[in-house]
């Protein structure tokens, strides 16, 4: 693991020197917040929106720094032949891509820690019920996210085709799997729809641990599954 | 020629040795058959053709591609089975291989030492190698020829015992070349074996203590560039190039 530090200090600067990231991964998420809870109010069931959308939100963010950055940055360093450059010296694949995933969530650590402040301090959101479940829903939420982000980073060409791809997916996604819409508020054929997709677990596990409610063995296992199938695939797979 | 190699011999080290290596890419033949050695503390020359086999020659030697057949070994190891104990001792530039954008002069240096386990002082060798004050430039930010002079510089931060320089010159002005000239000679004055493909004769001339012409996957000659002339019948090495390629002369 020689090096790993250098290397996510160095992936944290670029990732802070490209706007892009900065806007879609913090402020976006941030001003969707101010959007949604700019006019108070509660779901039926009495949940305050502030409650409800602090980890929805916080599972847009995963997906973007998961789903989006991730993969557009490892294509790109293929398409540019970073990674060749990178394979002539001794430093580990392992290393490489493992200092790679812990900068990307970083990113989204920040812009979780950004959502639950303003939440928190503008809009009264309660703390979380089970900050331990939050926690780990939120690691596995990230490791299958990051999964399925390297694996189209493993075999995207350039970093262009990899940001649109990711895009495709992800926009979708957040909204049929009830990270911008409660999953409450949708119709009961579209949310059968969004539990297929990768992103659901995440939302329900993330959104339970916050209230209290008991999380689902079967949504964290679904996670597990996806991280282990996609980072499975995205290994055999990958090409420098 | 052979005296002279066989009192070389009993001098020097041989650092690089290939025999009969062979290379194909989706059925097309890259490397027929090429045979070299290269003795410890040379400038040794690649010369040729496009599309001749020098890239994929020097990336099998760094480990970054592996051969079909034939012997290869690198400071006595085999570039494909032991490519852990032979990357912490080479350093290489690629050709068109780059940095993230942003990324400063500095920070590559700190980060590409990191990698090694016994690496050179790299705020040293930033000085050394005139970088300094470009030590908080991006990459994008940079000329050719300080990028060329960065890629160096990440060659060597490992204190490595071999480097593969390729096309080292190529798209640089004639200054940033002569210079560039300057600095791959005190490489070799370090006591580190230099490989180096090059398109240019004049450059060969130069700085090649020995040089090998590959043309269709072969090693058609080597020998000094003296020697080459010699075969040749031809005053320049451009020319003996020329003769020696059955290209025509200009």
């Amino acid at each position: 693991m020689r090096g790993i530090t250098q290397v996510i200090a160095v992936e944290l600067k670029l990732i802070a020197r490209d706007p892009m990231s900065a806007f879609f991964a913090l402020a976006f998420p941030a001003i969707m917040l101010w959007v949604k809870l700019r006019n108070g109010g509660s779901l039926p069931s009495g949940l305050s929106l502030a409650d409800a959308n602090v980890p929805m939100l916080t599972t847009f963010v995963i997906g973007m720094a998961a789903l989006v950055i991730l993969p557009a940055t490892v294509a790109q360093y293929r398409e540019r032949l970073v990674l060749k450059r990178l394979r002539a010296t001794p430093a580990s694949p392992g290393m490489l891509f493992g200092a790679q995933w812990v900068a990307h969530m970083l990113l989204a650590v920040f812009g979780t820690a950004l959502l639950v402040a303003i939440g928190f301090f503008v809009y009264g959101a309660s703390a979380p019920a089970n900050v331990g479940g939050v926690v780990v829903a939120w690691l596995l939420a990230a490791l299958s996210l990051s999964a399925i982000g390297f694996l189209l980073g493993a075999v995207v060409p350039s970093g262009r085709g990899a940001t649109v791809i990711g895009l495709s997916l992800f926009f979708p996604m957040v909204f049929i799997s009830g990270a911008i819409i409660p999953r409450e508020s949708m119709g009961g054929s579209m949310r059968a729809i969004g539990d297929l997709t990768p992103m659901a677990p995440a939302v329900q596990a993330i959104r339970a641990g916050w209230e209290g409610s008991a999380m689902s063995p079967i949504s964290l296992a679904v996670m597990l599954g996806i991280c282990l199938v996609a980072g499975g695939v995205a290994i055999k797979a990958f090409r420098w | 020629m052979s005296e002279v190699a066989a009192t070389d011999d009993s001098v020097n080290m041989t650092v690089i040795e290939i025999e009969g290596m062979s290379k194909s890419y989706r059925g097309k033949q890259v490397l027929e058959s090429v045979s070299l050695k290269v003795e410890k503390g040379e400038i040794f020359g690649i010369a040729g053709p496009n599309g001749a086999g020098k890239t994929t020659t020097v990336e099998c030697m760094a480990g970054l591609r592996q051969r079909d057949g034939g012997v290869l070994r690198v400071l006595g190891l085999d570039p494909q089975t032991d490519r852990r104990r032979l990357l912490p001792r080479v350093g290489v530039q690629l050709q068109e291989a780059a940095l993230p954008d942003a990324l400063k002069v500095g920070e590559a240096l700190k980060m590409y030492a990191s990698f090694y386990e016994k690496p050179a002082d790299w705020r040293a060798l930033m000085d050394e190698w005139g970088l300094t004050e470009r030590q908080r430039s991006s990459f994008r930010s940079l000329s050719g020829g300080w990028k060329q002079r960065l890629f160096i510089a990440l060659a060597l931060v490992g204190n490595p015992e071999v480097v593969f320089l390729d096309e080292l010159t190529t798209g640089l002005d004639p200054s940033a070349r002569r210079m560039t000239w300057g600095l791959v000679r005190e490489i070799r004055d370090r006591g580190v074996t230099v490989v180096l493909v090059t398109h240019f004769m004049d450059e060969a001339q130069a700085l090649c203590d020995r040089m090998a012409i590959i043309d269709q996957g072969r090693v058609i000659t080597h020998g000094t560039p003296g020697e080459l002339k010699a075969q040749g019948r031809t005053e320049s090495l451009e020319d003996a190039y020329f003769a020696l390629t059955g290209g025509q002369a200009a």
